[in-house]
């Protein structure tokens, strides 16, 4: 049985459609009931979102964005008027002989407040372009397919809920130690659910919500048919609609 | 514009001491500080009328907005502009170029500022041997202005620059490629 996901790139995709000058890539589609693998058929991925050159400085750059956008600093130091006291000239001006100053918490005296430093609280947001956002996508789903760190499977239905079955799925597979499992629904259902919840190292997580840093962060990413196409779909769109500035625009910080 | 009327004569009606011009008793709106305070909604027949119109009217709504996925380009019948529709199969070369999402061949004129303005010719979305379209290209616009040309090329990001303005050349090159 070949799977096909023509319908979704037909209708998202204009001039990427068909992909002519790249070979979609084929990968198997496995299942979840047994502990074994068992091969259910063939899926052809789209070469525009699985088959790009990885760029690693898209890559960083996504990992960076992610990791600092929601950073507050909350390093506080005080300034010469946070300083208690030095409100008042602690010598007169002129006939004492020495050096003149206006307060004692001037920055040049020990115990003074601090000119430059740190103010809390200081944020660290911004947004990433819409497209390398959209490419650091591209290039880690390509670059998962291409070091053989990513699987389809048919869904997320396993037979029990206990947590050692998925451990030994884990194993026998070879998957890596943190496996990310992406489904199109947010509501998973109840047997992996239960299933992962000990274990930390393995997470499940809906297709809006599949980022760079967690694809990079877990070993191995397992995709439900359900997410593959939905992945496809909305990344094809993406690629070929042609208002992707308005997007952006509530985010720009130096605009209204 | 009766209730206007009505709520203006009232007015006049409770201060006769002093005189006001129709302008300021013309209160089209007013926001009270309490719900009570506030006048009630009044039957239908006070407000302007309405009708409602078929729901199948909305497709002239959804024609004037412009589409965000760039449709196919229609396979028969020539263009006016000398836009030329991409080929079906692609050029025997170890390279290729794609168009982009609006069918368009991806060579740009840049402006790199560095004191003087400097025209860069770019050309990205290439696939394969790099080096060899390079070499080809270059060779082609030598030929062309019988000077030499300064390039660059970026294996990472996988495009090329060359120094000047060869745009017109770069994709006269490319559709005759077959790109």
């Amino acid at each position: 049985m070949i799977l096909s996901l023509y319908g979704a790139w037909q209708k998202n995709c204009g001039g990427a459609f068909p992909p002519k000058f790249k070979a979609p890539r084929q990968v198997w589609v496995s299942n979840m009931d047994t502990v074994e693998e068992e091969k259910l058929g063939l899926i052809d991925l789209h070469p525009e979102v699985f088959a790009e050159r990885p760029r690693v400085d898209i890559i960083h750059e996504n990992v960076r964005w992610q990791q600092l956008y929601r950073h507050v600093s909350y390093a506080n130091t005080k300034m010469r008027y946070e300083v208690r006291g030095g409100g008042k000239k602690p010598r007169q001006q002129k006939g004492s002989g020495r050096s003149r100053h206006g307060s004692i918490r001037s920055p040049i005296w020990r115990g003074g407040g601090i000119v430059h430093g740190p103010r809390s609280p200081t944020p660290y947001f911004y947004m990433l372009g819409f497209n390398t956002r959209l490419n650091g996508l591209r290039s880690t789903l390509s670059a998962k397919l291409a070091q053989d760190d990513l699987h389809i499977v048919d869904s997320l239905d396993i037979p029990t809920d206990d947590p050692s079955y998925l451990e030994k799925l884990v194993e026998e597979r070879g998957w890596g130690p943190a496996v990310l499992f992406v489904d199109d629904n947010d509501i998973m259902p109840l047997n992996i659910t239960a299933a992962s919840d000990s274990h930390g190292h393995y997470n499940l997580m809906p297709v809006y919500g599949l980022n760079v840093y967690s694809m990079l962060k877990h070993h191995t990413l397992v995709l439900t048919l359900a997410a593959v196409e939905r992945l496809e779909e909305r990344l094809l769109f993406h690629l070929n609609r042609n208002d992707a500035a308005s997007a952006g625009q509530k985010y720009r910080l130096d605009s209204v | 514009m009766a209730s206007v009327a009505a709520r203006s004569f009232v007015f006049r009606q409770q201060m006769n001491t002093r005189r006001f011009d129709f302008a300021s008793c013309l209160k089209i709106k007013s926001f009270y500080s309490s719900y009570s305070a506030n006048p009630k909604e009044k039957s239908p027949e006070n407000y302007t009328q309405y009708h409602e119109v078929s729901s199948d009217n909305w497709k002239f709504v959804e024609r004037l907005k412009p589409p965000t996925v760039v449709p196919s380009f229609p396979k028969n019948g020539s263009c006016f502009s000398d836009w030329t529709p991409p080929p079906d199969t692609p050029p025997n070369l170890p390279y290729f170029v794609k168009r982009t999402k609006n069918f368009m061949v991806p060579v740009y004129l840049n402006f790199e500022a560095v004191r003087n303005q400097r025209k860069i010719t770019m050309v990205k979305h290439i696939e394969g041997d790099i080096w060899a379209l390079e070499k080809a290209i270059k060779s082609h616009l030598e030929e062309v202005t019988k000077r030499q040309v300064v390039s660059q090329v970026h294996e990472v990001a996988m495009y090329i620059k060359f120094r000047g303005d060869y745009v017109l050349h770069v994709k006269k090159w490319l559709l005759n490629a077959g790109f």
